[in-house]
C-alpha cells in the first residue's frame, strides 16, 4: 500500500477520532495513538495495489462520511429489530452504528464461564487477555481500514470463554446500521480458552438503504483444543460499503469453522486471515457471495500453516447476476517446517448473466515438502444438461434455473447449524435467484 | 534417503566449456549510440533503426518489474556488451564453417551436416547472436518456406518482417521486451506460406558463448492460412561465473486454420550448487491466433537458468482458435523459476488447455503464474488448467498464482492444482519389485511429467526424459 501524508479522505474519516474520550487504560490509548499515526500515514488503496487489483474503491473515497452520532442507539426499540433476531441464540449483543445498545441486547443468557464486556466500559474481566490480544492480530501497519478502526476503538465486544466451557447456544452479535453517510467501526475480540467451545454469529444488517461505511475488525483467538464456529452474515444495504478484517489465531489442536455469507453492500471486502499457530489445528472455511445489480463482493482469505499437521478445507462460492462483480483470492501458505499439512481449497463461481463477471485466484505458496495441497477453481453458467434434465421432468425453464441456482448456494447455507438462519438465508437466495436472473 | 537423492541432483553441468573463437564484441554499455552501432554493423534499413530507437526510448521510461517471485542482484545494464559476433567471413559451403564451431556443435550433439540429414532436422544455428550456417534451406525453399536468420530476413524480405515484427509483442510491452526490441542482434525468422505443411521439424539451437554478452534473440514465426509448422528450440550454455542476461522475444502469428507448435528444451547453466553464476532468462513469448480455427501450442521443458521468468502466452483472437501450454519446470539448488502462461480469450468458442508441472528440489523456488482471461465477447470459451507441483526436500518452495478473470457467462473455466511429494510408499513399491531408488525416482518423475512429454516431438521427448533424470539424480527422499 502506498504511503502519503494525510490522504484527504482518510483525514476526513479521522476527524471524529480525535474527539474520542481517552480510555483509562494507558495501553489502549497507546494502541489507538499508534493506529491513528498509521492511518494518517497510509492512503486508501487503489487498483494499482495488488491486493486491491480488482476492487476499485474510488466510489468510497468520493463519499463524505461523518462519524456516527450517539443518538442512533437510543431511538431504536426491540420491536424495530424483531425480524433480525435469532431465536436459537443465548447471548445477544446489539451494536447500533458501532455503539453498544444494552437495551436491545440480551445478556441474561450468559452461561457460566463466559464473560462479556464492552470495551468502552473498561475491562472488569479479562483485562490482561484483552491487552495481550486486542489489535495484535489484525495488523494496522499497512492496512488503512484496520488502522482507522483501531484509532476509533471505543465500543466493541470482548467475549472470553474460560477453560473447558462449552457454550451450546450461539452468541448473536448484531451490528445495525441506522445512519446515512456515517462511518461505523464495529469491533470484536473473542478469546476461547483451552478446550472451550462456542458459536459466534456476526451479523451486519441495516435499517435504511442509504450509503454508509461499515469498517469492521474482528479478532478470534483459539487456545489449545478450543472449537469456534463463526457464522458471518453481511446483509448491508445495497448502497453501503462494507470492509471487514478478521484475524483468527489457532493454538494446538484447535478447530475453527467459518461460514461467511455476503449478500448486501455495493462494495464489500472481507479479509479473513487464519493463522495456525499450534500443531494439528484445523480450519474449515466456507463462503458464499450472492450478488446482483452493480454489486461487488471481494473475499480475500489467507490460511497460514505455520506448524505441522495442520488441516484446512475451504469452499468458496460466488453467484453473480446482473452486472455484479465477484472477486476471490484464497491463499494457502505452508511455511517451512509445516510438514504433513493437508489443505484443500475450492472456488466455485456461477455467472447468471452476460454482464456478470468474476476474478478468482486460488493461490498456493508452499515451503515444506511433505504436504498435501490441492485447489480447484471453476467458473461457468448453469449446466445445460442439468437444465435439460429438469425440463424433461416438466419444469419450466425459469423454475429449473432457479432451482439449480438455489441448490448451488444452498450447499454452503445448509452447513450453518442454526435452523432459523438457514431458513431465512434460503428464502433470500430463492428471492434473489428469481429476481436477479435474466433469461438468456 | 534424502542424502542419496541430494547426491543425485548434484550432477555437474555437462555442457560447460568455452569455445575459443575470435569474437567481435561491442564495448559495454547501452545508449542510442550502441543501438546505432548495432544497426549499422548489421546494415539495417532506416525503419528498423527507428523501431529500435523508439523501443529504447520507451525502455528508458519503464521501471524494472518487481512483481515476479524471484530475487537477484540489480542488473547493471551498462555493464553488458550488446553485440558479440563471430568475425564475419563469407562462407561458400558448410566445409568453410570454423571447425572449432563445428566441434562445439558436435559436443552438444547438434544434428548438422550429415547428422542434420540423418536426423531430418533443419537447424538454423545461432552462435552468439549471429547465424552462421543454415541447413536445409533449399528443401524448405522448394515449398516456399522461408527459414533464415532475422537479419537475413530483414535484407531479403523486409516487407514481411516490417509487417509482423512487433505486432504481437509491441516494443513497449514490458521492460525486457522493450530492451530486446532496442538491442536484439539476431534470431530466427520463419514464414510458412498459405496452405503449406512444413515437411520437417524446424529447429534452432541457441548457445550463449562470449562471457558477459547478453543475448537478445528475436524469433518471428508466421503461418499463413492453412499452414502448419512445428518449431523446436533447444538451449545449452557454457559454464560461467558471472550471470548472463538473456532477454529474448518470440512472436508467433497464426492466420486462418494455421497451426504452430513451438517446443523448447532449455538447459542453460543454472549456477553451481551454491547459487553462483547462471543465466538470467527473462523471455517474452507470445502467440497470436489471429485467424479463425488457428492453433498455437507451446511446449516447454525448463531445467536450466539461474532465474527463469517466462510466460509463453496465447492471444486467442480468431473464432474457434485454440491455445495450448504444456510445461515442465524443474529447479534445483538455488534456481528460481517464475513461469506460466497467459490465455487471453477474445474470439468466440476459443479453447485453451494448460498443463503445468513444477518440480522443485534443493533450495530452489518454483512458481506457476498464470492468467486465464475470458473477454466479454468470447462466447462459449473454454479453458482447462492443471498445475501440479512436486517438492523434493524441505528447503524448496512451490507457489501457484493462477489468475482467472471471466467476463462472459457462457464461458467454462476449470482450474486444478495439487502439490505432492514422492511418497516413501511409492518408492517402496518400486524397490520391492527390484527397481533401485534412482531409477524409481526417475520413473515417478517421468510419470508425473508424462502429459507434457507426450507433446514433445520424438527426439526432444527422449532428450527431455534424460535431462530430467540427470538433473534430479539423487535428490528425492
Amino acid at each position: 500500500m502506498s504511503v502519503s501524508a494525510g490522504h484527504p479522505y482518510v483525514e476526513a474519516l479521522l476527524q471524529g477520532s480525535r474527539g474520542l474520550p481517552p480510555s483509562p487504560l494507558s495501553w489502549l490509548n497507546q494502541r489507538r495513538a499508534q493506529a491513528l499515526e498509521r492511518a494518517n500515514a497510509l492512503t486508501v488503496p487503489t487498483t494499482r495495489d495488488e491486493e486491491w487489483r480488482f476492487t476499485d474503491l474510488s466510489p468510497l473515497t468520493k463519499m463524505h462520511f461523518q462519524p456516527v452520532q450517539a443518538a442512533g442507539a437510543l431511538t431504536l426499540t426491540l420491536s424495530d429489530i424483531e425480524g433480525m433476531l435469532v431465536p436459537e441464540a443465548g447471548l445477544r449483543l446489539v451494536f447500533v452504528d458501532g455503539m453498544f445498545a444494552p437495551a436491545l441486547s440480551a445478556l441474561d443468557g450468559l452461561p457460566a464461564g463466559m464473560q462479556f464486556a464492552n470495551f468502552a466500559q473498561g475491562f472488569k474481566v479479562g483485562a490482561a487477555l484483552a491487552e495481550k490480544h486486542l489489535a495484535c492480530h489484525v495488523g494496522f501497519d499497512d492496512n488503512v481500514f484496520a488502522a482507522l478502526n483501531t484509532s476509533y476503538l471505543r465500543d466493541g465486544a470482548l467475549i472470553t470463554l474460560a477453560k473447558g466451557v462449552v457454550c451450546a447456544a450461539p452468541v448473536h452479535l448484531l451490528h445495525i446500521a441506522t445512519q446515512k453517510e456515517a462511518a461505523s467501526y464495529p469491533r470484536c475480540l473473542l478469546i476461547a480458552g483451552s478446550g472451550s467451545e462456542c458459536m459466534l454469529i456476526e451479523d451486519f444488517v441495516s435499517l435504511q438503504d442509504g450509503a454508509y461505511l461499515t469498517n469492521a475488525v474482528c479478532e478470534i483467538v483459539l487456545e489449545a483444543d478450543a472449537r469456534v464456529r463463526h457464522v458471518r452474515l453481511q446483509r448491508e444495504s445495497l448502497n453501503a460499503f462494507h470492509i471487514a478484517n478478521c484475524a483468527v489465531v489457532l493454538e494446538k489442536d484447535a478447530v475453527y469453522q467459518s461460514h461467511a455469507v455476503a449478500l448486501g453492500a455495493r462494495i464489500s471486502r472481507h479479509n479473513l486471515n487464519v493463522v495456525q499457530n499450534g500443531e494439528g489445528a484445523e480450519m474449515k472455511i466456507d463462503g458464499l457471495a450472492l450478488i446482483s445489480g452493480r454489486q461487488l463482493a471481494d473475499t480475500h482469505t489467507l490460511m497460514d500453516h505455520a506448524r505441522p499437521h495442520g488441516k484446512s478445507t475451504q469452499l468458496h462460492k460466488c453467484i453473480a447476476g446482473g452486472a455484479a462483480h465477484a472477486v476471490f483470492n484464497g491463499k494457502v501458505f505452508v511455511r517451512e517446517g509445516a510438514q504433513l499439512t493437508d489443505s484443500a481449497q475450492q472456488s466455485r463461481n456461477l455467472l447468471l448473466s452476460p454482464k456478470a463477471h468474476v476474478d478468482t485466484k486460488p493461490q498456493l505458496e508452499i515451503f515444506a515438502d511433505d504436504v498435501k495441497c490441492a485447489h480447484g477453481a471453476t467458473v461457468g453458467q448453469i449446466d445445460a444438461e442439468q437444465l435439460f434434465y429438469l425440463k424433461s421432468r416438466g419444469l419450466p425453464e425459469a423454475q429449473a434455473r432457479n432451482l439449480l441456482t438455489y441448490a448451488f448456494g444452498a450447499e454452503i447455507i445448509d452447513r450453518i447449524p442454526v435452523p432459523s438462519l438457514v431458513a431465512r438465508l434460503e428464502r433470500t437466495v430463492l428471492e434473489q435467484t428469481q429476481t436477479g436472473q435474466q433469461p438468456s | 534417503m534424502s542424502t542419496v537423492l541430494e547426491n543425485l541432483v548434484n550432477q555437474p553441468y555437462k555442457h560447460g566449456f568455452v569455445t575459443d573463437i575470435e569474437s567481435e564484441t561491442a564495448p559495454k554499455g547501452l545508449s542510442e549510440d550502441t543501438i546505432r552501432l548495432i544497426s549499422a554493423k548489421k546494415n539495417e534499413p532506416e525503419w528498423l533503426l527507428e523501431f529500435r530507437l523508439s523501443a529504447y526510448r520507451h525502455w528508458l521510461t519503464m521501471p524494472e518489474p518487481a512483481w515476479p517471485n524471484v530475487h537477484y542482484p540489480k542488473i547493471d545494464f551498462q555493464n553488458i556488451s550488446y553485440f558479440s559476433a563471430p568475425k564475419p567471413k563469407k562462407l561458400k559451403s558448410m566445409d568453410e564453417v570454423d571447425p572449432e564451431l563445428l566441434k562445439t556443435f558436435e559436443k552438444l550433439g547438434v544434428p548438422m551436416n550429415e547428422r542434420a540429414a540423418l536426423a531430418g532436422v533443419a537447424v538454423d544455428v545461432i552462435f552468439d547472436s549471429v547465424s552462421v550456417a543454415t541447413t536445409y534451406k533449399q528443401k524448405l525453399a522448394d515449398v516456399g518456406i522461408i527459414f533464415c536468420s532475422i537479419s537475413e530476413a530483414v535484407r531479403e524480405h523486409p516487407e514481411l518482417v516490417k509487417k509482423y515484427m512487433g505486432s504481437v509483442v509491441p516494443t513497449g510491452d514490458n521492460f525486457y521486451a522493450a530492451l530486446n526490441s532496442a538491442v536484439f542482434t539476431d534470431g530466427s525468422f520463419c514464414f510458412i506460406p498459405k496452405g503449406v505443411k512444413c515437411p520437417m521439424e524446424l529447429s534452432t539451437y541457441f548457445r550463449i558463448n562470449t562471457q558477459d554478452s547478453g543475448q537478445f534473440e528475436r524469433t518471428l514465426i508466421v503461418a499463413e492460412e492453412g499452414a502448419k509448422v512445428s518449431y523446436l528450440e533447444g538451449c545449452t550454455a557454457p559454464k560461467f561465473d558471472t550471470n548472463q542476461l538473456h532477454a529474448a522475444v518470440v512472436e508467433l502469428i497464426a492466420l486462418d486454420n494455421a497451426d504452430i507448435k513451438y517446443s523448447t528444451v532449455q538447459n542453460w547453466y543454472a549456477g553451481d550448487e551454491k547459487g553462483v553464476g547462471g543465466i538470467y532468462n527473462f523471455v517474452t513469448k507470445r502467440g497470436l491466433c489471429k485467424g479463425a480455427n488457428s492453433k498455437i501450442s507451446w511446449t516447454q521443458v525448463e531445467t536450466g537458468s539461474a532465474i527463469t521468468w517466462k510466460y509463453p502466452s496465447c492471444v486467442l483472437l480468431g473464432d474457434n482458435s485454440i491455445g495450448e501450454f504444456y510445461s515442465v519446470a524443474l529447479t534445483n539448488h538455488y534456481q528460481q523459476a517464475d513461469t506460466g502462461t497467459k490465455m487471453v480469450h477474445i474470439g468466440k468458442n476459443t479453447r485453451s488447455t494448460i498443463i503445468s508441472k513444477g518440480i522443485s528440489a534443493g533450495r530452489s523456488n518454483n512458481s506457476y503464474r498464470g492468467l486465464v482471461r475470458i473477454g466479454p465477447k468470447a462466447d462459449g470459451a473454454r479453458n482447462y488448467s492443471q498445475c501440479d507441483s512436486m517438492l523434493i526436500g524441505t528447503r524448496c518452495g512451490a507457489n501457484t498464482f493462477p489468475y482467472i478473470q471471466v467476463h462472459n457467462n457462457t464461458a467454462k473455466v476449470e482450474h486444478e492444482a495439487t502439490t505432492s511429494k514422492i511418497g516413501e510408499d511409492q518408492l517402496f513399491y518400486f524397490q520391492q519389485r527390484g527397481i533401485g531408488t534412482e531409477e524409481a525416482v526417475s520413473m515417478i518423475i517421468n510419470g508425473f511429467c508424462k502429459d507434457v512429454f507426450q507433446q514433445l516431438p520424438m527426439e526432444f521427448a527422449v532428450e527431455a526424459t534424460k535431462l530430467l533424470g540427470l538433473k534430479l539424480e539423487g535428490s528425492v527422499g
